[in-house]
């Protein structure tokens, strides 16, 4: 297995450099982005960002980035049973999907592309392949951000070394009904060797035109949380990733996003959302499993007329830990965003949510919106909510909610007195205090599937089994 | 003819609500096939006894008991009841977001009668309930009493107690919000779910529900006991004079009209 993994150095960019059929500019901008990941220190509970955020137990020497073969179509189809049930949803919803793309570390990446997908001049496909391919077309977008030292330590690391992602590109007036399916795969828990963490740094693009329309649903997950309890005592491992997404002029883009990981695993994730005029994002993150799961999820609306609307699901349980920040940054008039996270929280599990609102000053007419909800389930579970206003405009609507507390006693009470027990009253409401988010998704097929994720692992018995 | 078989017997029933005590010793006894009113001002006690018979974690028992089929009720859940064949329609149902009427409906369903319900069977039996109430079927893809007008909201109480077969009913201030077609429609739900085998506690404030719905055995409660026991006339003359001539008369003792 050892040949299969790298050491996260410098060196690693060389050799991902050589491997790759890939530009000479692709080895600069990765390396632009290893100095800065070199200058930047290592985030302590200090930083406020940070701050509940236990991570200096992971030490980033001992990991080792794992390896991903680049993706074909007619590849092994034999996929873990978690990506199996997304395809089987989102087909059932829809007649055909767009596009299916699956890497996991040490097999085949797999990748299928609808004929009308084609047809239509879209590309998809994983990002090692789009280095390859579309090296021109990939360069402006992948490189705005690489490097950029406001996304802090991992998405650094993420841009330096990064080993797995997608790359997906519609062009101007190109709309898609149905969604394009991806899922990364990693093993983190059935590691034969044992004794390193490994490690992947997923970075996804997505590029939609003007006037184009697309979905995407997005799994990234560990492969064998089965009995996940086990993976606590294995070496810690990492997954950073960095996702960037560009919204043209009147273009609509829905992004649903489910991340599941073993105990072992921290997640920690680098999000920007960019809307242009007239455009549309619509995103729902899902956090269903991790050691510490971080997420920083920034949207700008750009130009006027730019909207957003992004959902949050977590359930946590266990010790898991999860920090969501999200930055709402209205950059011109009339732009709209909205912002739901919901958190629900068994055992000992524990959230932080930041929420800012940033207004610049020529974004009148500004509506925004956020809101956290925290349901406490467990004895030691703990959630913070921290909302934060910047507005330099004067003429704006802006507003934000909060609640922390346990399941209502009344609404257990009603349900038992129709015969349901503690623990499955208790779920039926979790589960609708999730779905009432969940109805605002468009893609067909997402609340079905999400709400069995949700509700497989209220049942404890792990998506991925 | 009624079996005179009692289904629920309330002794000397003492209960508190974080210390401050609200029923004072009240006894009733109810017989399979019975309907009893439970009449008296607001702040008398009679919501009290509708929790506290169904299991609110919040109502304690402080002294006496309450027989349930013979059993004692302190020793049993809510659900537990409810499993058993107790059924509180609640004066005001609470909202259970994002949880559908129909995959609520089936869940309690499944959890009282002890095994799932074939879809297509509970479908039609459903279909045939929501007819008799008056009921459009995109009720049951709606959310559990989440922005449902207050018709709605007991007309959905009337129909679980019909999918529950419960075989005894405490149905508290049904009456309450609704119009005189709601009313209609609603007493008739009830008329039509009464039966020999069952026993149904009408708790209401005002007497106009009974014109709908006849009971066989009216009560007062005041200030935690029943005051006042007697037949079906009782209920006209509070409605004719009001609940003060009942400080005047001297309480009835339930047990002597058996």
């Amino acid at each position: 297995m050892n040949s299969d993994v790298h050491t996260i150095a410098r060196e690693t960019i060389e050799d991902l450099a050589l491997k790759q059929k890939t530009p000479s500019w692709t080895k600069d901008l990765r390396l632009a982005s290893w100095e800065a990941y070199l200058q930047t220190p290592f985030p302590t509970t200090r930083d406020e960002n940070w701050r509940r955020t236990v991570i200096e137990s992971l030490d980033l020497s001992t990991l080792k980035a794992l390896e991903f073969a680049p993706s074909t179509s007619g590849a092994d189809k034999s996929f873990p049973a978690c990506f199996q049930s997304v395809i089987k949803h989102f087909s059932q919803a829809n007649s055909t999907l767009s596009g299916i793309c699956y890497q996991g570390n040490g097999r085949p990446g797999y990748i299928e592309l609808s004929d009308e997908a084609k047809s239509k001049g879209v590309i998809f496909c994983d990002i090692e392949t789009a280095l390859a391919n579309h090296a021109d077309l990939l360069q402006p977008y992948l490189a705005k951000r690489n490097a950029s030292k406001e996304n802090g330590k991992f998405a650094l690391l993420t841009g330096a070394l990064f080993n797995c992602g997608l790359f997906l590109y519609v062009p101007k007036n190109v709309e898609l009904k149905s969604p394009f399916v991806s899922g990364i795969g990693i093993s983190t828990c059935a590691n034969t060797s044992g004794d390193f963490g490994g490690a992947i740094f997923p970075r996804l693009i997505v590029v939609a035109e003007p006037e184009s329309n697309v979905s995407l649903v997005h799994l990234t997950g560990s492969a064998d949380t089965a009995g996940d309890n086990d993976c606590r005592s294995l070496p810690a491992s990492l997954s950073a990733s960095m996702v960037d997404v560009f919204v043209s002029d009147g273009a609509n883009v829905s992004f649903v996003e489910l991340s599941q990981f073993a105990q072992n695993v921290y997640a920690i994730g680098t999000v920007h959302n960019e809307v242009a005029r007239d455009g549309k994002f619509t995103a729902v993150n899902v956090a269903l499993g991790g050691k510490q799961v971080k997420s920083d999820i920034y949207t700008h609306l750009q130009a006027q007329g730019a909207a957003s609307e992004i959902l949050g699901i977590v359930l946590g349980s266990h010790d898991e830990h999860y920090s969501f920040n999200t930055i709402q940054e209205h950059n011109a008039p009339d732009t709209k965003s909205d912002i739901n996270f919901r958190v629900a929280l068994k055992d000992n599990a524990s959230s932080v949510y930041q929420g800012v609102i940033k207004v610049d000053k020529c974004a009148q007419k500004t509506d925004a919106y956020q809101s956290n909800k925290n349901l406490l389930l467990g004895a030691g579970a703990k959630a913070d909510s921290i909302p934060r206003l910047e507005i330099l405009a004067d003429d704006v609507k802006c507003s934000h909610g909060a609640t922390v507390g346990p399941v209502d006693p009344e609404q257990l009470f009603y349900l038992a007195s129709r015969g349901l027990p503690e623990k499955i009253a208790e779920e039926l409401i979790v589960l609708g205090f999730f779905k009432k988010v969940l109805d605002k998704l468009t893609v067909d097929g997402a609340a079905d599937w999400l709400v069995e994720a949700v509700s497989q692992k209220i049942d404890d018995s792990g998506y991925c089994a | 003819m009624t079996s005179r078989e009692p289904i629920l017997v309330i002794k000397d029933l003492h209960v508190a609500v974080e210390d401050k005590q609200i029923l004072k010793g009240v006894n009733l006894t109810i017989n399979k096939g019975e309907v009893h009113a439970l009449m008296g001002r607001n702040g008398s006690g009679k919501s009290t006894l509708g929790y506290t018979l169904m299991g609110h974690p919040r109502y304690h028992i402080t002294q006496g008991k309450v027989l349930f089929k013979g059993k004692d009720l302190s020793e049993m859940t809510a659900d537990e009841r409810a499993r058993a064949g107790m059924y509180l329609a609640f004066q005001y149902p609470v909202a259970i977001p994002g949880v559908s009427v129909s995959n609520f409906l089936r869940a309690s369903v499944k959890a009282v009668r002890g095994q799932d319900v074939p879809v297509k069977e509970f479908r039609k039996e459903l279909k045939e309930h929501l007819t008799k109430l008056g009921v459009k079927e995109d009720f049951l893809s709606r959310y559990v009493n989440d922005g449902f007008s207050g018709g709605e909201k007991k007309r959905l109480e009337i129909l679980q107690m019909a999918l529950m077969k419960p075989q005894m009913a405490l149905l508290d201030e049904t009456d309450s919000g609704l119009d005189i077609d709601a009313l209609k429609t609603v007493s008739a739900g009830i008329t039509a779910l009464a039966g020999p085998e069952m026993g149904i506690l009408l708790i209401t404030h005002y007497q106009r529900i009974l014109n709908y719905v006849t009971p066989q055995f009216v009560h007062v409660m005041q200030d935690g006991q029943i005051v006042l026991s007697g037949s079906g006339e009782l209920a006209h003359k509070l409605e004719a004079e009001g609940y003060d001539f009942v400080t005047k008369e001297p309480a009835v003792a339930t047990q002597s009209r058996t």
